[in-house]
């Protein structure tokens, strides 16, 4: 388990107070019954902890599965550390 | 009970400076809104608002009493002057400002200039905050400084319930007239939300829209903020009609109720107990109503359950009905919202001409009303109702009829 889909799983839980063991890869936002304002709540911590920006209703972006998430942060967090300039040693 | 008449009109927004203004581009079915100019927008994610355009404070206010005005209050200002001008009312002169109410609504209040100062505070580490900054930032400015100018002593207060703000006032202005409590009253709704703030806020909840405003069709991606102002003068019907006044309108009824659900999705049930409860109190029969300005922010959510709600009420009249959302033009002025839409209800009214929905493309099997698309039409227009529903699920239907 990558630690992209660790933080996912863990802000989903907490944000809309469900099981972290009642999430998976394969589940929808709405098979997990998880209200628009908390789907908003989560999408903001996602993009609040790993300080990228995921588009609204792009169709190339899919913010409506966990797994389409989580493929989603981890292609915005490779392409910010490609822009980033290298680190100084 | 006192029947009450509308006697004056003004506003200001993306469509005009003044009511005149506005209500031939409704007619016209031109959308104001564009590509933002007033702020900086390299923050921004939506770049896109009806802002009011070609605006000079300067014009309308000295220097020294634009110092006590945030943009919204300054917009409340420009409409009520030109409300009252077209009443023929005096206020001070004739000593009718005793007896005379001043209830605005707003949804934010001075967010400019609160804006303008946490930015000194934060951004620049300027510790010295503007001596005048709480007078600016208060809710209750706009109404404060138009009972100010003409001399209002009556009941004065701002009304606020974010989207329905400006319908909340009317119908509060609206029951004091009819009641007589008062003679007169200045009513409608202000808002200057345009900050970048605000619109990052409105961004992060996902229903602002970034190509345009399109409410009831298939394509539309949500609202987009607009911002203006809108002011009647309401007064008793038979004062009115014995001072040779023009009456615009009759302001029949209003209807209120809160859904007490959710804080930001839309009842059917809510909305459709307010849309009766206005034809109730105006004593109007569902098939009395011809046309109805609609709150049709454009998001996924209010559209299609307004117009379950307007069947709810309407039945098979429901058929018969224009329904068009005005915001497709003027953008979503928050608390001025149901203000500037009076304004297309009173044209409607007077002219037998309703406006369009504009920027309308494909209908949506989930809205399956007439919604007027992109031109505007020529009918008999008996009654119009004119909604409006805010988050927290707060809702307030006011009803004209022909004077």
């Amino acid at each position: 388990m990558g630690s992209v889909q660790e933080t996912i799983f863990g802000i989903i839980s907490k944000e809309a107070g469900i099981d972290i063991g009642k999430i998976s890869l394969d589940s929808t936002l709405k098979d997990l019954e998880i209200q628009s304002l908390d789907a908003v709540q989560i999408i903001f911590e996602i993009e609040d902890q790993f300080k990228i920006t995921l588009p609204d209703r792009d169709p190339n972006f899919d913010t409506e599965s966990v797994k389409g998430l989580v493929d989603a942060v981890e292609r915005l967090v490779a392409e910010k550390t490609a822009a980033a300039p290298p680190a100084q040693s | 009970m006192r029947r009450v008449a509308i006697t004056g009109i003004g506003a200001i927004n993306a469509l005009g400076h003044d009511a005149a203004t506005t209500w031939n581009a409704m007619r016209e079915g031109r959308s104001a809104i564009g590509p933002i100019v007033n702020i900086p927008t390299e923050l921004l994610g939506v770049r896109i608002a009806a802002e009011v355009r070609g605006y000079d404070p300067l014009a309308h206010f000295d220097a020294k009493r634009l110092v006590l005005l945030d943009r919204v209050s300054q917009f409340a200002l420009i409409a009520a002057r030109e409300a009252i001008a077209q009443s023929g009312l005096e206020f001070r002169a004739s000593g009718f400002g005793e007896r005379t109410a001043c209830i605005i609504g707003t949804g934010i209040g001075g967010e400019n200039s609160h804006n303008e100062q946490s930015s000194r505070f934060y951004g620049d580490r300027n510790p010295r905050v503007h001596p005048l900054a709480i007078v600016r930032v208060m809710a209750n400015a706009p109404a404060c400084h138009v009972g100010m100018e003409f001399g209002l002593t009556g009941p004065s207060f701002a009304v606020v319930s974010a989207c329905a703000s400006a319908n909340h006032a009317l119908a509060q202005a609206f029951e004091m007239v009819r009641s007589g409590k008062v003679d007169f009253a200045l009513t409608g709704g202000s808002e200057a939300c345009i900050t970048v703030p605000t619109i990052k806020a409105w961004e992060a909840m996902r229903v602002t829209a970034d190509d345009t405003c399109r409410p009831f069709c298939r394509q539309r991606r949500g609202m987009v903020l607009g911002e203006g102002a809108g002011i009647f003068v309401l007064e008793d019907y038979e004062r009115a009609r014995a001072r040779g006044a023009t009456i615009l309108a009759e302001f029949a009824g209003a209807g209120m109720s809160a859904d007490a659900g959710d804080i930001v999705l839309p009842s059917n049930a809510g909305a459709a107990k307010a849309i009766a409860a206005a034809l109730a109190d105006a004593r109007l029969p569902a098939d009395g109503v011809d046309y109805i300005n609609a709150h049709g922010t454009g998001t996924p959510a209010n559209d299609p359950t307004e117009s379950k709600a307007i069947r709810r009420v309407f039945g098979s009249h429901a058929d018969r009905l224009a329904v068009s959302s005005t915001k497709s033009m003027h953008g979503h002025a928050l608390g001025a919202a149901g203000a500037i839409e009076l304004v297309a209800a009173i044209g409607a009214l007077r002219e037998g001409v309703v406006p369009p929905t504009a920027n309308f493309i494909d209908a949506d099997p989930d809205c399956d009303l007439d919604y007027v698309p992109n031109v505007a039409r020529d009918m008999p227009v008996r009654a119009v109702l004119s909604n409006s529903f805010a988050f927290g699920g707060l809702n307030a239907v006011v009803a004209i009829t022909r004077a």
